[in-house]
Parts: C-alpha cells; sequence; structure tokens
C-alpha cells in the first residue's frame, strides 16, 4: 500500500484547512416535489405497509415507500440503494429517525415498481435486503448501538440480537395489526449510547459483576487517578498492593456500590468488566415518547436478566414475542404497551404474560425508588 | 473560531498541569476555571482552544467526555503505537 | 475466499431481516475483489478480521474492543471515537479501527451524487462499513486509521464540503424530524432550525468545554418522531395556541366510512367501524370534545395539544395558525441518577427565523451550566442538584404553573434574602423586650 496524500501536509496543520462548515443544507437534497410544496402538505395516507401517499395543497402528491434497513451497513449496500434511487427517484432518498430508509416518488405507476423491486432484493443466504414495512400500527424498526461490533463495554451484542428480534416480529413489521406503533429499542449496556429508556420494549445489556483488577498492569497501562474520577458512584479508589512480592499502585473496588457500567474500563483497560457466562440482556416495556393521550413515560424493567444466547438469542426473542402477542391481544386500539399496562394494572401484566415478579424488579436506585412504591390500599389480588 | 491566548496564560496552564504531571496528565474543562477566576468559562475555553491550535495542549477523550492535557503527555496517549 | 470461519455468525443470514453478516460479507467480498483498483488506505481484509473477531465474541459471548483516546483531527475536540482490538497479532486488520462521526443533513435528505462520494472517499480510506446512522444522528463510518483521519477530514471538507460531528463534552450533532418537508403536522421549521444552529454552534460541537455532552433535538409536535423530549439537553418542539382547525364534512367522512382512520394505520386487523365517540372524545385526555353525531366541537382552550384528534383525522382536522414551539430541557438516559424526560421551560417561544429568542436562551442555559455544572454531569442532574428555580433565574424565565406536574408537597421554601422584608439581619434587643429568655 502506498499512502495516498490529499495534500494535508502534518507539519503544517493549519495550511489549507477547511474547518467549521457543519453539514449541508438541508433543502438541497430534496425531490423536486418536496421543495414545491415544503410547508403545504395537507394530509397523508398509508395506503398498504410500508407506503405513504402525502397530498399538498397544490394537489400535488408523493409517495413513500418505507423499507427497513439495518444500520451497520456497507458501501456497497448505499451504492445499490443509490441505484434504485437513481433509477426511481430522481436521485433522492432519505433515512429516518429509526434506520428506515425512505425511496420517494411522484407518481403511484412508479412507486409500485420500486415497491416490488425492493421487496424481491435478497442478500445471499436470503435475507431480504429492502423490507418494506414500519409504518403505522406495526412493530418498527429498532433503534440500537454497536455491541460486540465495535463497543468497548457492551455487555450484549446490538447487531445480532436486533436481527433475532426482528427476524421474529417480521410479520408485525410487515403489517398493521398490533393496537398502536411498538418501538423497540436496544442498547448494548447501561450507558445507552442509544437512549432506550422511552421505548415500549427496550433491550438493555447489563453486566453483572464488578471489574477484574489486573494489579500487574494497572500502574503501567493507567492513570489510577482517571479510573477513580470516571466512576460514577465513587467505587474505585487508589491503592497499593502486594503483587509478586512487591508494593504496586493499584486500584480497588467497592464491590457493593459498583453499578458495572464500565467507565472505569474506558479509562484503565486494566480493569476488564466483560464476562461472558453472567453478562446479558433486562428487558424494559412500556415507554413512550409521543405525547399522543398520555404523557411520555419511561421504561419499566419486566424482565431482570436474559443471558447471552448468540448467534440467535431463543430466550430473548421468545420473550419479546410473547409480550407483543400479549399485547396484541388484549391492548384497546390506539393504547400503547405502557397505556395498557397502566390500565390493567401491573398485577395484570405479570398475570396475562406469565412473566415473574421478583425483587429485582423493584426499584432500589436511589430517591426516585420510593415513587414507584405503591402507596394505597387499591390493588388486585 | 480561532482561540487567543497570551504567555503569561499558557504559562498559568502549563505550569498548573506540569505541577500535577506526577498524579495524573489529563483534565476536565472545569478543572482549568479555578486558574481564571476573573474569567467566565467561554473566555476560558478561549485560552484553551489557542494552546490546542498551538500544539501545546491536546484532547483525550473517552467518547462520552473530553479532558485536556499537555500534548503526548501520560500513560493513555491519544493514540496507541499507530504508525 | 473468507480468512476465517464463522459458523455462528452464518446463522444470521437466513430469516427475512437485512442481514448485517451478509452484508459485511459482501463488502469484504468487493475488496477482495477490488473491482476499482484501488490502492486500499488500510488493509484489503479489514472486514475478514472484523468478522473473525466478532465470531470469537459470539463464541465467547465478550467484546474484543478497547477504547483509544483519540478524539478528532487537529484541532478538533470530537468527531472520532478511539477503538482498537485486543486480539491484534490475531485480527491485524483491525488493531486499530477508529469511527469517524460525520454530520448529515438535517432530516437526513440525500441525493445519490453526495452518498456515492462519501462512498468512495469511504471505500479508500476505510473499512467500507458505515452505520445509517448513528444514535445520535450522524453518518457513522466505521472502522480507519489514525493516520487516514486527517485525509479523510480533508477530502470531507474540501471535496465534499461536510464536516464532522460531535462527539466528548460538546454539542453533539443536532437532529430534526423532517418537519414541514413532508409532514402536515410540523408547527415549524425543524430543519431550517436545527441547520441554523448547529451553523451557529459550530465551535461548541467541535471545541469541548461542556461539563459534559449536550444535545438539541428538533420535534415539529408532540408526536416527538426523533424522540426530542426523552433524548435532548435542549428539545424544541413544536405546539401552537390558538384553535385546532375542523372540516366538519371531513369529519363526517371519517364518521362515515370514508376515510380510513389515522391516515389507515391500522388497516392490518379489523377493529370495527370507526367510532367517534370512543375513539376520538372519550380518549381526549382534557375532555375538550364533543359531538353531536352531526358536528364536531373542541373547546380549545381546554386543548393540551395532545395530537390524537388530529393523529386519527388528519384529513379534517389540522394544527393551529399561531404556531410557536415548547422547550423542554434536561433529558437524559439512566447513567448515572436515573433517566429523565425534558421539563418545561418556556411553553410558548417563537419559532421565527433567525431564531433569536431561542439563541438567547441557549447562551444564557450554557454560561450557567458552565459554571455551576460538575464534571460528567448532564444539565437535568444539574437542574436537579441546584433547582429548577436556579434554572429560572438563570434564564430569565417565570415561573408558571405548567412547568411543574404539581405544586411542592413540602414546605421547606428557601425563599431569597430581599423577598423577606428586612432580610437576614434582625433585631435581637427588641426581640427580647417581647421575650424573656
Amino acid at each position: 500500500m502506498a499512502f495516498i496524500s490529499t495534500g494535508y501536509d502534518p507539519k503544517k496543520p493549519m495550511e489549507g484547512r477547511i474547518t467549521d462548515i457543519g453539514p449541508h443544507k438541508y433543502s438541497q437534497y430534496f425531490p423536486p416535489v418536496i421543495a414545491k410544496n415544503f410547508g403545504k402538505w395537507q394530509y397523508h395516507e398509508i395506503l398498504e405497509p410500508g407506503v405513504i401517499m402525502h397530498v399538498a395543497e397544490s394537489g400535488d402528491k408523493i409517495y413513500t415507500v418505507r423499507v427497513g434497513g439495518s444500520r451497520t451497513m456497507s458501501i456497497t449496500h448505499i451504492r445499490e440503494i443509490c441505484d434504485i434511487a437513481d433509477k426511481y427517484c430522481d436521485g433522492f432518498v432519505r433515512w429516518t429517525t429509526r434506520n428506515n430508509i425512505e425511496f420517494m416518488c411522484s407518481d403511484e405507476e412508479t412507486m409500485k415498481k420500486l415497491r416490488d423491486d425492493l421487496n424481491s432484493r435478497e442478500f445471499a443466504g436470503g435475507s431480504k435486503k429492502f423490507p418494506v414495512g414500519g409504518t403505522g400500527a406495526c412493530v418498527c424498526n429498532m433503534i440500537h448501538t454497536q455491541g460486540w461490533v465495535h463497543c468497548h463495554t457492551p455487555a450484549t451484542d446490538a447487531s445480532g440480537p436486533v436481527k433475532a428480534v426482528m427476524d421474529v416480529v417480521f410479520k408485525e413489521f410487515s403489517e398493521m395489526n398490533m393496537p398502536a406503533p411498538v418501538r423497540l429499542a436496544l442498547a448494548c449496556c447501561i450507558n445507552m449510547c442509544g437512549a432506550v429508556h422511552c421505548s415500549d420494549i427496550g433491550l438493555v445489556g447489563i453486566h453483572r459483576k464488578p471489574p477484574m483488577i489486573d494489579h500487574e498492569w494497572a500502574d503501567q497501562l493507567c492513570e489510577i487517578p482517571l479510573a477513580v474520577a470516571a466512576c460514577p458512584t465513587a467505587a474505585v479508589r487508589p491503592t497499593k498492593v502486594e503483587y509478586d512480592g512487591q508494593k504496586v499502585n493499584s486500584i480497588a473496588i467497592k464491590d457493593d456500590r459498583c453499578m458495572y457500567c464500565g467507565n472505569c474500563y474506558t479509562m484503565c483497560p486494566a480493569l476488564p468488566i466483560a464476562d461472558g457466562e453472567t453478562d446479558g440482556i433486562a428487558i424494559m416495556i412500556g415507554g413512550k415518547v409521543a405525547n399522543r393521550i398520555t404523557w411520555p413515560a419511561f421504561s419499566k424493567v419486566v424482565v431482570a436478566y436474559i443471558p447471552n444466547e448468540p448467534p440467535r438469542w431463543p430466550t430473548l426473542t421468545k420473550t419479546v414475542k410473547h409480550i407483543i402477542e400479549v399485547y396484541a391481544a388484549n391492548a384497546r386500539k390506539y393504547e400503547r404497551v405502557g397505556d395498557w399496562a397502566n390500565r390493567i394494572g401491573w398485577e395484570d401484566f405479570f398475570r396475562l404474560t406469565g412473566l415473574e415478579f421478583s425483587e429485582h424488579l423493584i426499584d432500589d436506585f436511589r430517591e426516585s425508588a420510593y415513587y414507584s412504591w405503591r402507596q394505597t390500599t387499591q390493588f388486585k389480588f | 473560531m480561532a482561540g487567543v491566548c497570551t504567555d503569561e496564560e499558557r504559562e498559568k496552564v502549563v505550569d498548573f498541569l506540569n505541577g500535577k504531571s506526577s498524579v495524573k496528565s489529563k483534565f476536565y474543562f472545569q478543572d482549568f476555571l479555578p486558574l481564571f477566576p476573573d474569567k467566565k468559562p467561554r473566555e476560558v475555553k478561549k485560552v484553551l482552544s489557542a494552546l490546542i491550535d498551538g500544539g501545546v495542549l491536546e484532547y483525550w477523550s473517552s467518547g462520552s467526555t473530553t479532558m485536556y492535557g499537555l500534548k503526548g503527555a501520560g500513560k493513555q496517549s491519544a493514540a496507541e503505537g499507530e504508525s | 475466499m473468507a480468512k476465517f470461519k464463522t459458523p455462528l455468525l452464518d446463522e444470521l443470514e437466513t430469516g427475512p431481516w437485512p442481514s448485517f453478516v451478509a452484508d459485511i460479507k459482501q463488502e469484504s467480498a468487493h475488496r477482495d475483489a477490488n473491482p476499482d483498483n484501488l490502492d486500499y488506505q488500510i488493509p484489503a481484509d479489514t472486514l475478514d478480521d472484523l468478522l473473525g473477531q466478532l465470531e470469537l465474541s459470539y463464541k465467547e459471548k465478550e467484546t474484543h474492543w478497547k477504547h483509544g483516546g483519540i478524539v478528532g483531527v487537529f484541532g478538533y475536540g470530537g468527531g472520532v471515537i478511539g477503538r482498537y482490538s485486543d486480539q491484534p497479532e490475531m485480527f491485524p486488520g483491525i488493531a486499530a479501527f477508529h469511527t469517524m462521526r460525520v454530520a448529515q443533513p438535517a432530516g437526513k435528505y440525500y441525493d445519490t451524487k453526495f452518498l456515492r462520494k462519501l462512498c468512495d472517499i469511504w471505500d479508500l480510506r476505510g473499512s467500507g462499513l458505515t452505520n445509517m446512522h448513528g444514535s445520535t444522528g450522524d453518518i457513522v463510518l466505521l472502522g480507519t486509521q489514525t493516520p487516514q483521519l486527517e485525509e479523510i477530514f480533508w477530502e470531507l471538507t474540501h471535496d465534499l464540503n461536510n464536516d464532522l460531528g460531535g462527539s466528548g463534552s460538546n454539542l453533539r450533532t443536532p437532529a430534526a424530524c423532517l418537519g414541514q418537508s413532508r409532514c402536515e403536522y410540523a408547527c415549524y421549521n425543524t430543519q431550517d432550525m436545527c441547520y441554523n444552529l448547529t451553523e451557529e454552534y459550530q465551535d461548541e460541537l467541535h471545541r469541548p468545554a461542556f461539563p459534559y455532552k449536550f444535545k438539541f433535538k428538533f420535534d415539529g409536535c408532540p408526536n416527538g418522531c426523533v424522540c426530542s423530549m426523552a433524548r435532548s439537553d435542549f428539545a424544541v418542539i413544536g405546539t401552537w395556541k390558538d384553535d385546532i382547525k375542523i372540516d366538519q364534512e371531513k369529519v363526517k367522512a371519517y364518521v362515515g366510512g370514508e376515510f380510513k382512520p389515522n391516515a389507515g394505520s391500522h388497516a392490518g386487523r379489523d377493529w370495527g367501524p370507526f367510532d367517534i365517540q370512543k375513539e376520538v372524545v372519550e380518549r381526549c385526555p382534557s375532555q375538550c370534545m364533543k359531538w353531536d353525531g352531526n358536528a364536531l366541537t373542541i373547546d380549545n382552550a381546554n386543548c393540551v395539544r395532545c395530537m390524537h384528534c388530529i393523529d386519527t383525522m388528519p384529513r379534517a382536522l389540522r394544527i393551529g395558525d399561531e404556531r410557536g414551539a415548547t422547550i423542554l430541557v434536561g433529558a437524559k438516559a439512566p447513567v448515572v441518577d436515573g433517566a429523565q424526560l425534558g421539563s418545561v421551560l418556556v411553553p410558548f417561544i417563537s419559532t421565527e427565523e433567525p431564531y433569536d429568542e431561542i439563541k438567547e436562551l441557549i447562551n444564557k442555559i450554557w454560561d450557567w451550566w458552565m459554571e455551576e455544572g460538575k464534571n460528567r454531569e448532564r444539565l437535568g442532574e444539574t437542574m436537579k442538584r441546584l433547582s429548577f428555580q436556579k434554572l429560572l433565574d438563570a434564564t430569565e424565565v417565570p415561573a408558571q404553573p405548567c412547568q411543574v406536574k404539581h405544586p411542592r408537597t413540602n414546605p421547606f421554601i428557601f425563599f431569597k434574602e430581599d423577598e423577606v422584608p428586612g432580610g437576614w439581619k434582625r433585631d435581637l434587643a427588641a426581640y427580647r423586650q417581647r421575650h424573656q429568655r
């Protein structure tokens, strides 16, 4: 490999440098119909799962075909998206907040060809490249984090469990048979760089053991005060220990204060936290962000721990599918998962789903815990 | 966006970091505020930005947070053994 | 030819959902074939090694990445996340495998020219793997080595006129819903506000000087498709003050079954005929609607703009015309002091360009938080620690009932000294004239 220079000179980094220009202006990528009718849209209708028609005051229409995307995506795949957009959509395409891809065109005939073309494309192995769906009262595409593909503190993978879950709810993604939208999300550790704390069903990777301390290397690899400062619960402190007959500077961790966040490992590679056999996933349900009917709400933990079972996480997918099925069978139209649970009461949620209620599901974290305990004699036997 | 920094200000920051070098090499932005009690945080930022551009300081990031240190100092430098 | 056997990952190639494994393999095969005869600037087999390491993680159920402290390009304190393999001898192609965050256009519309150019850069100088998009909204380029960072930045800025996004203790790449570009609910131009503020605050985005990360998100209406209330320190959510506009003929069309309720979103199941009384009037959270069999009336003064009736009958009901936004501040994920949703700070603010009122508010919040915030403390946590009142003082926003669920339940009120006649200085001698010791 020969290094190909752009003209950047490391000795003179400021020479010819362009900074602080930000992103491109949004409007330069509008398809002509979007540009023309900006701010003048009148209504929309979901014609079939994954296909939305927006109608403007001018009478102009735009047809959107929404497909689920895997957010971990190759440039070969993006180039294929470009080929499709060039063929049907005048070279325009967009992504949604939930990793869907939207192809837009301004006539119905093209839309149908586009939809069929998208539905027909498959990866080697048989998975769909562009499954049409993700609209209305469906199980939406998942937002997620990096997992074992690219993160240093995950307690589970992200892309893998997401693929496994979406495979078992594929019908629910492709049809609109839910009482309301069901938004799934996965964060591969409690830091939640993909926030899942307000999802209908949130999956969160959890570690269950404090980090190990590599006394031999701690002082050589790390600046111990930085690891100490990184701990959000003040569980990490500097100490001296006997190692190999010598006193060495190292770290001590107060195990019962540790919340297994891995922040100290970020600062100090001598504090590994991952533990294959005991890491896993917690399931939280009933969160929402929309202000529709009820207030936005946090998700609540209903399954404290499911072990990691790669490659297909069967216990996890079975549990998620089951919760969705019980919800779909019992909730009212427009009722989100959390609104349903609140209406029937948590006693009935656990009874209907058959999920086990254990002490792990009772909040004991700081002052918010009290507000989740029940201060009334109203409850169901 | 370039920051501004006098010799005196540079000295203050460098002395502070050298004085702490036996303990740790990287500090949060807030840790520098007491060095300049008469300056607003945004003015202190200008000083530090100028020192970054001048190659005196460098950033270190945990991904979620960022720290400042003397360029090349510390056990965990920014790039680990890459060419 | 694949470098490593990946029997576990191979099982993720089947099933209907798009397989990231199949996609990575396709990219790996593309790099092996090198049809454009590129002089790849990072190892051609980088994705083989990625699959090999991932397979190992699937076997051991543990990650093999370490964090690196690298932050960005020269002068920037964010935009790059450093990653190193903890098995570099086994997987030399990913020994270093850094992420670059690239600023996305608001609303995530693209043309293929831009995307193809970006792919070309990443083909030559990176792994060819991306996230479209990262959680915060950036285009994420996944996997390159340190010497390529400046080169990629140079090509991004010079050839593509595009900047990096944020990471670390700075303003993170702001994100907006698609707003007025294709949505009849959008109460303001979310994309423009997002773009304008992103440009205004480039220094805050690239040069970290905050206690911790800070996120803006822009939702056009209370449906909140970009989740600003849950995911941003400063959420701008479109709203209106006047009346919901009603087209009675179209209401009747919904009632008569001519239009599908909720824009057809429930078509996958037979929910029976649309019942406006049960599905709309009785679900209204403030019970401000009436249907008399002929006309729908809304007591707009009591409407809390939850969007339900508009969502259910989009052709008959439309948002009002006196539009602006509500500002909610302090949302964050649970780490470390528990999750927070955004709390109402300003009930109604102008959303007219050039957004001076909003910028003024942001600047006041930042001045306060930069001064008072502790290291690694999100705005929401600073608010909790120091009180909502302190934020009101700092932002000069008046206290009002819509900022609370209910008034305080304790009488431990901290009055300010100047609020109490005479202040804290008291006359003990006078007191003693009235009272014995």
